[in-house]
């Protein structure tokens, strides 16, 4: 009997939704011209990136020509990060793709400050006041995400980017965990540069955005072409660029409705955790101030490692840390951030739903969890 | 020579894929000593043995060094 696979690791990547296929297909085929060129074959190419621009851009309360297409979130997170001047401060639970970048940068000597998420039972956030202790003259730039991508916690970005332009820093946002999934206003969160990759919001792989308020100037990674107005070298990826413009409008369109599903399943996998498994632990304050859909959970004594297997055994997806270090079984560097102990870190496993998620998905993740730790020797009520 | 492990249930004599398994799985229990062949795991855990394979094989892909 085949058994019925569950995804539900929507924070590493979601299925490709099958309006941003469709809309994608035309230019894997007939309409192939490169939209650079002067001849008519360019027409359609063109049109349709300036469409998806403008698309982009009124999702996210910007205007079309602060919107520069990238490979994904790890080229926007680096182009800011090394392409901007002054020092830097980035919180301690950064995406690798900023971390390391600064990392990069301070190993070439610019100044590199890092701020704390906030710790305990409702922590997982950075605060300007956090961000006030570790301040240092000549930071240039601040980047904080928006939400984490492995306890999903919010962050209060219009807070923490008035502090940094008070002090003269400009400040970016890797949004690549929240774009598509709660509603983002540029304006309103008052940053600078915002970071975005499609493949998180249901869009294809291999394709993201950077937004760059007006104004703003950021040194090119790339040479070559004069693409994205001379910023960002490279033919672009039409299909694709096509494919995320028509994802992230669906799903802007739908984001009430698919929110308040996936609450209702968070809650139901959350209830059902804690009415059979009493010592769990959950990481983040919970429905409202964490992603939709995120659940991060403690099974203290039972290596996360074990468990993610033994729920793969049974069909069923989740992770545990980033989905890109499950090859590495050192403690996750969010997890280290937010201080929690290493029993809690060991043992923690993320489970994301997506739309397309279930109550009868989360009752089978209920009822493997029940099995596997009862089988693992456990006190189960 | 080692006393060859076996099965905490069972008490079958465990191969080296066994008692990888075990260890990747139940890393808690081989700690303190208890291992399980591949037919109890697959009924505790309400899967086939055959799933048991492949998982054992994709461990052996990545190059985990647990296992034959």
């Amino acid at each position: 009997m085949n058994k019925k696979l569950i995804y539900a690791d929507h924070a590493a990547t979601t299925p490709l939704m099958p309006e941003a296929l469709e809309a994608m297909l035309p230019f894997m085929k007939g309409d192939f011209g490169n939209p650079s060129s002067i001849h008519s074959w360019a027409r359609r190419p063109r049109e349709a990136v300036r469409e998806a621009r403008a698309a982009i851009a009124e999702c996210i309360g910007a205007e079309p020509e602060e919107i520069f297409f990238t490979s994904g979130g790890t080229e926007a997170d680096n182009w800011v990060v090394k392409g901007s001047t002054g020092g830097l401060m980035v919180s301690t639970y950064e995406h690798h793709a900023v971390l390391n970048a600064a990392q990069g940068e301070a190993r070439r000597g610019r100044d590199v400050v890092y701020v704390r998420p906030k710790v305990g039972s409702s922590g997982g956030y950075v605060m300007p006041e956090k961000m006030s202790k570790a301040w240092k003259e000549g930071i240039g730039l601040v980047s904080v995400m928006t939400a984490n991508n492995e306890i999903g916690t919010i962050n209060p970005i219009h807070l923490l980017s008035e502090f940094a332009h008070k002090r003269g820093a400009l400040f970016h946002t890797d949004a690549v965990q929240a774009v598509g999934h709660i509603p983002i206003d540029v304006r309103e969160m008052g940053v600078d540069f915002l970071s975005a990759s499609a493949h998180k919001f249901n869009g294809p792989k291999g394709v993201g955005f950077l937004y760059v308020r007006k104004g703003q100037k950021l040194r090119s990674l790339l040479d070559g072409g004069q693409q994205e107005n001379g910023f960002r070298a490279g033919t672009e990826n039409i299909a694709s660029i096509v494919g995320m413009a028509t994802a992230l409008k669906n799903n802007c369109a739908r984001m009430d409705e698919i929110s308040a599903h996936l609450e209702e399943l968070t809650l139901h996998l959350r209830m059902g955790i804690e009415r059979f498994y009493s010592n769990a632990v959950f990481l983040g304050s919970g429905i409202g101030s964490q992603l939709p859909g995120f659940t991060s959970v403690s099974f203290p004594g039972h290596p996360a490692e074990g468990l993610m297997h033994m729920l793969d055994l049974k069909g069923i997806a989740v992770s545990t840390g980033a989905a890109c270090d499950s090859k590495n079984t050192l403690v996750s560097h969010v997890l280290k951030a937010v201080n929690a102990t290493n029993e809690i870190a060991r043992s923690t496993i993320r489970i994301t739903l997506g739309s397309e998620n279930t109550v009868a998905d989360v009752d089978a993740i209920l009822a493997a969890l029940k099995r596997i730790l009862r089988g693992a020797g456990n006190d189960i009520t | 020579m080692a006393t060859p492990r076996e099965c905490q249930y069972c008490h079958a004599e465990l191969s080296r894929d066994e008692i990888g398994l075990s260890k990747k799985l139940f890393e808690s229990e081989t700690k303190k000593g208890k291992y399980s062949c591949m037919p109890c795991i697959a009924a505790m855990l309400e899967v086939t043995q055959d799933d048991l394979v492949a998982k054992i094989e994709e461990f052996k892909r990545q190059g985990c060094k647990l296992f034959g």
